[in-house]
């Protein structure tokens, strides 16, 4: 489903931030990826989702090479990769229904799809009874879970997490992590970036650790350290 | 349909929120536009104010409507004649009659009240020396054969009215065209603006594999309508500049070929649709600059 050869990244004011990493992810896996602060892990998933592009080596996502992709198709491979964030990213404006909507409104699904479609999610992630809310109104762990129910309400064959449990107390982040579990197991790639040691330790999935752009340690049902 | 539905939402929802910078990109569209207008107009007008004298005629013999064939037969013999007589025009009553029709086309009245009959037909004269002191001393002449009217040399009222029009259409364009940059920075600047409040938005929009169309054309409307807004603003500013400045100098003695000085309604429908393009065009350019610049994936 995804893989890595040889990706190095140098940003602007040569700060290395990945450096000739290789690694293989299949269908159906739940990835940790795990390293202190700027051990490389954002860029790690900036890269799948090609928000950035890597200066070498060659990166595959569902089949396809996508340093090589033209830009008007990256649209396309994003449909395919759900994304969530540790800030949520939710509009401040639109109800939970209309946050989960717009991700769909947006890539041009039929209205009659999206009438079906929400509801389902949001009764997945657990808030049909909050759909008519404002963001502001909910906690933290609901807002994560509007996002989550937004990253996959289009079935994506990925779904990448940017410490999504980052700003959440541990008893909430673990009803985070058994909805991602959820996901997982309906056939889902999961690949989330995490500082949660508690959570690697618990879930015994598998771990990959960067430490200063390279990777350090991959061992599957792993622990944080 | 729903597509369109979710962009019209978008652009009227924009527009309103930004709705000081709207205004003053659609009013600088308007203005621009309208000076645009005005200049076309006076460049026709003067054009048709002088378009008896086109093609190098100097001078036109005016016949009585009712001279003699005689009459008409002698000043003919002279000019078919004369080495000083390069080549000339015949305008029959008929003749002068179309195209009395053509300049007064938006005066009705004023067709209704003559004929053919009492039109004057008239020589349109080239001559081979085209100095004016020939030309004045030819008409001299032709003045004082029997059954002329009156002679009209063009070089006295052509040139006034070649000078004021080509002066005041042309500074009427430099400060037209300056404006339609400054429309055009301007509609930028509020598309920009626009952008900058959606942030989050396109944000999301691009992480769930929007288009990068799809993001584009609400802004690439707004823009359009800007411009749109603006051109039709402009639009009754022309049927001032036709009532009341053209008018004005038909009216006014000071220079005779003044009173041709008309353009006809179907001129200033003409212009008003080539300011509804131009202006759609300003809009669309300035918000395809914000959108590309600002909107990349």
């Amino acid at each position: 489903m995804i893989r890595l050869e040889g990706v190095s990244k140098v940003y602007k004011g040569s700060v290395t931030a990945l450096r000739e990493v290789s690694a293989e992810i299949q269908r159906g896996e739940f990835v940790f990826l795990v390293g202190p602060s700027g051990s490389g892990k954002s860029t790690f998933i900036r890269l799948l989702n090609r928000e950035e592009v890597a200066d070498s080596g060659r990166i595959m996502v569902a089949g396809k090479d996508i340093g090589a992709l033209r830009s008007w198709k990256v649209p396309y491979l994003r449909r395919e990769i759900g994304y969530i964030f540790q800030d949520y990213k939710l509009l401040n404006k639109k109800t939970v229904a209309e946050n989960v909507a717009f991700g769909l409104e947006v890539i041009g699904r039929p209205r009659n799809v999206i009438r079906k479609q929400v509801p389902a999610i949001l009764e997945l992630v657990g808030l049909s009874t909050k759909a008519e809310r404002f963001p502001d109104e909910l906690s933290g762990g609901e807002q994560q879970r509007v996002s989550i129910a937004r990253a996959f309400v289009n079935r994506p064959l990925i779904l990448l997490a940017d410490e999504p449990t980052g700003n959440l107390d541990p008893s909430t982040s673990v009803g985070i992590m058994r909805l991602l579990d959820r996901i997982n197991r309906s056939g889902t790639t999961v690949v989330m970036a995490t500082h949660d040691r508690g959570i690697v330790d618990t879930m015994r999935r598998r771990v990959i650790e960067l430490d200063r752009g390279v990777v350090v340690r991959d061992e599957s049902r792993g622990v944080y350290e | 349909m729903y597509r369109l539905w979710y962009y019209l939402r978008e652009t009227v929802l924009s527009i309103w929120r930004n709705l000081s910078l709207t205004l003053a990109a659609i009013l600088t569209v308007a203005v621009s536009l309208g000076l645009v207008g005005a200049s076309l107009m006076i460049r026709e007008g003067a054009e048709r104010a002088t378009a008896q004298f086109q093609e190098g005629v100097e001078f036109i013999v005016f016949m009585n409507p009712d001279a003699d064939l005689d009459q008409d037969a002698a000043i003919r013999h002279v000019l078919d004649t004369s080495p000083t007589i390069e080549s000339y025009d015949y305008i029959d009553k008929a003749a002068a009659y179309d195209e009395f029709e053509t300049l007064f086309a938006d005066k009705p009245e004023l067709v209704e009240s003559v004929t053919p009959d009492v039109m004057p037909p008239s020589y349109r004269i080239v001559p081979t020396d085209r100095s004016a002191a020939n030309v004045n001393e030819l008409a001299r002449q032709f003045s004082a054969q029997p059954g002329v009217r009156e002679v009209a040399t063009a070089t006295e009222a052509i040139r006034q009215i070649d000078d004021f029009s080509t002066r005041v259409s042309q500074a009427l364009l430099i400060a037209a065209v300056v404006l339609v940059g400054v429309s055009a920075l301007l509609i930028l600047n509020t598309v920009f603006t626009a952008i900058g409040a959606r942030r989050q938005e396109i944000e999301v929009m691009k992480l769930v594999g929007a288009t990068n169309w799809f993001i584009r054309i609400p802004f690439m409307l707004e823009g359009t309508i800007h411009g749109l807004i603006g051109a039709a603003l402009a639009i009754p500013a022309l049927f001032v500049v036709d009532n009341e400045v053209l008018a004005f100098f038909q009216e006014s003695d000071a220079v005779p070929l003044f009173r041709g000085f008309a353009v006809p309604d179907g001129y200033v429908w003409d212009t008003s649709i080539w300011l509804l393009i131009l202006g759609g065009a300003v809009g669309m350019v300035g918000s395809a600059i914000a959108v590309t610049r600002y909107l990349d994936v």
